[in-house]
């Protein structure tokens, strides 16, 4: 038996007794292998320029992964070691020095991590591909399943994997040179006690923590990002005052209370419960702090993306869109450029009117806020028959005699279905005539209105002042950025030959505003997921070795109750329920906190952009179910061992 | 071989301090089989613990040849352990991941003996203990009572010389306690080990050569065996118990 062997055979037991903490750092191995990929990959990185400080803010988010990953490789090695003191103990008995054990440790510690690193750079590679997968379908570029290996993915993991387990076992090092052979042979695990013992504090704290986690959640969804802080201070203080006054009050609840100790299961729950949350309060906490983190920063990452896909949804539903504020632009130089170098199917240069009466508006009140129409904009019916066509809209009935149209966004729908006010346009009078509700590029300065535009009868928009030039282009194929660019230069010095050159000018191309989304949500969504994936893992990790520990404990108690007659079901039942208490604690006040911090969030962009699929409670139900599918696999986990070991055994 | 110089122990803070050991002073001469006897919480395992260099005294010396154990570096400490001590608990302290064979080699094997050499040394020990047979078993595949002789190899094979046992029939039947008795008495006998056994059982205690009674962390009283049998001796010893006190029943 050699210093080698005795590692690794204590290795292959550990990365066993430990399985989820195993199977975790295999997970952050192929999840900082995968983000470490894209971000050196050659081929994500040419898809736009945008995407050049992608890879260094992989590479900041990776110093974040590994202080999180590294908080729980130390947490855990920190816990294995006091699990396994008696078996230290030994070794130094045997004439072993703190030296030479901790040696022996750090050997077996090594091996864990070195196989976790290769199974996870594979995991990896798989992973990778899937997320290449992703961009691709976001830039709308075609993916192709290819067997790469990325040798500088591999190296930045296997650096990080050096630093998350020098931060561990450095720490656990100086732990095992300090130790004593008594207190490793004699190790009776000790209940960190409660720490809050008297009732009147106790009650005094648990009230406090409720009244600051509501007041830190206020303060947490003003506007400010000055006041922010305070409110995620006083979120944590209060969930540190939640849980050490909750775990040691429990007890004293049911001490009080004796009918109520012996009603059903409540007991065997409790107590169960109360024992390990204890020990635990304060950990439970920062746990707790962890499950917000990772919800606030999933659902910001989802929010963040929901406004850019939102707001250039309205913007992408032309191929090419041209507006130039102010009554005389020339629409020639543009259009020559376009007819010599853009290949277009279908196009129209179109004036966009103002009625100068301000009824509509008026009528929406204070959800509408004006912006550059300082009266209600109209189209004349054939420009937007022609729209729809150039936006592959189906065609609709041309409007009855007298009526008009209106095109709007669909949040201002509802209050536009309510006006039933005729209109003066010129000389002619219209009453309301049916709402159209696709996008129409319609939330810009120089677009089709801002929210809501009228359609009038073409001879009813003869003589109405103009308000911008606009063009719109169906093309043969995506317009290019370098067309882009040359298109909107042509555009902006129109605008500057104007009366007025501080006009608005707008000019939108499909393909290049896709892109840009894209690149913004890879930079901006992608290190955010990565950090709040980074996090949940470890939290949970850390929560289920708790619980898988106390396997022994459960497993003499069960055994006892078996003997006395209960029921197998019935025990299932109690473990269950224990199981669900446990695992739901942490993450009732991370639901709350985060829950709506990201509604609030969701609603702060300007109205319309928020809609459909990036509503905020689609939002908020999307970041929950993420993160409470990955919750719910480790809690599957942990009962399907712990059962097995408990209830197997208690026949 | 060794000297036990008025030592003290204190458990507790300032307020409430338990003394565990209180002014304990005896000798143990090279090849003795010497049993500490007393009522459970009188301050038997606290001794052997600080014997062992597990725990620490509060006050006192304890001497190995001359040497005071307090002194002595990590390193030292280390090598004491290693060539000099070994140790036999009442729940065993196996590993159990290792087998029979690698729980009695390791501490050897460790420090750089070569792998035939340990392979022998083992063989030879086991040989002696009767475990020959369970050599390639894992602890949790064997009795209560071979786990006991695994220990008792492991305690002596690189050589050591004295034994400290603390309860080690505790968790054994009787037959097996008997057994493992008869092979501490023979490595006693044949390989001169020196013995130092707690107990608080008198039948147990017959087997030495000399019993020290312990009450409240004080040494009572000493019964010398002498040429007597090991019967006479047993009774000698549970009427020694009887004046202790009260409670016989618990002693017994
Ligand atoms: N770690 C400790 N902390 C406090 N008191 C202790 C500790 N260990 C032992 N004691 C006390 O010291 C006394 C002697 O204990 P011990 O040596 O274990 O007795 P024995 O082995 O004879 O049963 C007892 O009163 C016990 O309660
Ligand atoms: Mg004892």
């Amino acid at each position: 038996m050699t210093y080698f062997k005795l590692s690794m055979r204590n290795a292959g037991r550990q990365a066993r007794d430990y399985l989820v903490y195993f199977v975790t750092m295999v997970l952050a191995a192929a999840l900082i292998f995968a983000f470490n990929a894209l971000a050196v990959s050659g081929e994500v990185l040419a898809l736009t320029e945008i995407l050049e400080n992608f890879s260094l803010i992989i590479v900041l988010a990776s110093v974040a992964v590994v202080c999180v990953f590294g908080w729980l490789a130390a947490y855990s090695t920190r816990f294995m070691l006091s699990r396994r003191s008696r078996e230290l103990g030994i070794y130094l008995l045997s004439g072993l020095t703190g030296r030479q054990v901790a040696r022996l440790f750090f050997l077996e510690n090594l091996a864990v991590g070195a196989v976790a690193l290769v199974l996870g750079a594979g995991l990896g590679g798989l992973l990778y591909q899937v997320m290449r997968a992703i961009v691709m379908a976001m830039f709308a570029q075609p993916y192709r399943f290819a067997l790469e290996f990325s040798l500088a993915a591999l190296g930045r993991t296997a650096l990080c994997f050096a630093l998350i387990y020098l931060f561990a076992l450095g720490r656990s090092r100086r732990h095992i040179r300090r130790m004593k052979i008594y207190d490793l042979i004699y190790f009776e695990r000790q209940n960190e006690g409660a720490i809050l013992q008297k009732g009147k504090t106790r009650r005094l704290v648990f009230g406090m923590s409720l009244v600051l986690g509501a007041v830190g959640t206020c303060l947490l969804m003003r506007k400010s990002l000055y006041i922010a802080p305070a409110g995620a201070f006083c979120a944590i203080l209060a969930l540190f005052g939640f849980f050490l006054s909750f775990a040691s009050g429990v007890p004293a609840f049911f001490e009080r209370r004796p009918a109520r100790k012996y009603r059903g299961q409540t007991l065997l729950v409790f107590r169960g419960l109360t024992a390990k949350l204890a020990s635990m309060g304060v950990l439970m906490a920062v746990l707790s702090i962890v499950f917000t983190a990772t919800l606030i920063s999933e659902g910001s990452s989802s929010v963040l993306y929901g406004i850019m896909k939102g707001r250039t949804a309205e913007a992408t539903c032309f191929d090419l869109y041209i507006g130039i504020e102010g009554e005389t632009p020339d629409p020639g130089p543009y259009l020559t450029y376009i007819g010599k170098n853009i290949p277009v199917e279908q196009e129209r240069p179109y004036p966009v009117y103002l009625t100068g009466k301000t009824q509509v508006q008026d009528h929406l009140g204070k959800m509408y806020y004006n912006y550059s129409c300082d009266s209600d904009p109209v189209l004349c019916w054939s420009d937007y028959a022609a729209l729809r066509a150039i936006a592959g809209y189906p065609a609709v009935e041309p409007p009855g005699p007298g009526q008009f149209p209106i095109h709007s966004m669909t949040y201002l729908e509802e209050a536009l279905r309510d006006y039933q006010g005729t209109i003066l346009v010129g000389e002619t009078a219209l009453t309301p005539g049916g709402i159209y509700t696709e996008h129409l590029s319609q939330s810009y300065g120089t677009a089709n209105g801002r929210g809501y535009i009228l359609v009038v009868p073409d001879q009813a928009a003869e003589g109405l002042p103009v308000h911008h030039i606009a063009y719109a282009a169906k093309t043969a194929r995506p317009v290019t950025t370098a067309q882009y660019e040359a298109v909107a230069d042509l555009a902006r010095a129109e605008r500057d030959r104007q009366e007025d050159p501080s006009g608005y000018v707008f000019v939108l191309s499909k393909a290049y505003e896709e892109t840009e989304v894209a690149a913004q949500a890879v930079v901006g969504c992608f290190p955010l997921y990565y950090l709040a994936l980074a996090l949940m893992m470890t939290a949970v990790t850390i929560l289920t070795i708790r619980q898988l520990s106390e396997t022994e404990h459960y497993r003499s108690q069960f055994a006892l109750l078996r003997k006395l007659g209960m029921d197998r079901r019935e025990m299932a039942r109690t473990l269950g329920r224990q199981f669900a208490l446990y695992y739901t604690l942490p993450t009732v006040p991370a639901v709350l906190i985060a829950g709506s911090f990201i509604v609030h969030l969701a609603m702060m962009p300007e109205p319309g952009v928020m809609v459909g699929w990036n509503s905020p409670a689609v939002i908020v139900m999307i970041s929950l179910g993420a993160f409470f599918l990955i919750y719910a696999i480790y809690i599957l986990l942990a009962y399907i061992s712990l059962k097995r070991n408990v209830l197997a055994s208690a026949r | 071989m060794l000297q036990v110089q008025n030592i003290e122990k204190y458990y507790g803070s300032k307020n409430n301090v338990t003394k565990a050991l209180n002014r304990v002073s005896f000798d143990v001469a090279d090849g003795e089989f010497l049993v500490i006897m007393g009522a459970s919480g009188s301050g038997k395992t606290t001794l052997l613990n600080c014997i062992s260099t597990i725990d620490t005294v509060s006050a006192g010396k304890i001497l190995m040849d001359g040497e005071d154990v307090a002194g002595l570096s990590e390193d030292a400490l280390a090598k004491f352990r290693r060539e000099r001590l070994g140790f036999v608990f009442q729940d065993f302290n196996l590993l159990d991941t290792l087998t029979v064979e690698e729980n009695i080699g390791l501490a050897l094997s460790l420090n750089h003996a070569d792998a035939q050499t340990v392979q022998n040394r083992v063989r030879e020990v086991a040989e002696k203990l009767g475990i020959t047979e369970i050599l390639s078993k894992f602890p949790y595949q064997v009795s209560g009572g071979q786990k006991q002789r695994t220990a008792c190899a492991r305690a002596i094979v690189a050589g050591q010389s004295l034994l400290l046992a603390d309860e080690p029939t505790g968790a054994l039947d009787s037959k097996a306690s008997k057994n493992l008795l008869e092979i501490i008495s023979t490595m006693n006998r044949d390989m001169r080990t020196t013995i130092l056994m707690v107990t608080h059982d008198a039948y147990s205690a017959s087997y030495a050569g000399r019993v020290l009674f312990l009450k409240d962390g004080r040494v009572f009283n000493e019964l010398l065996r002498g040429d007597r049998g090991r019967s006479v001796f047993y009774h000698e010893i549970l009427d020694v118990l009887a004046a202790l006190g009260g409670d016989v029943s618990d002693v017994l």
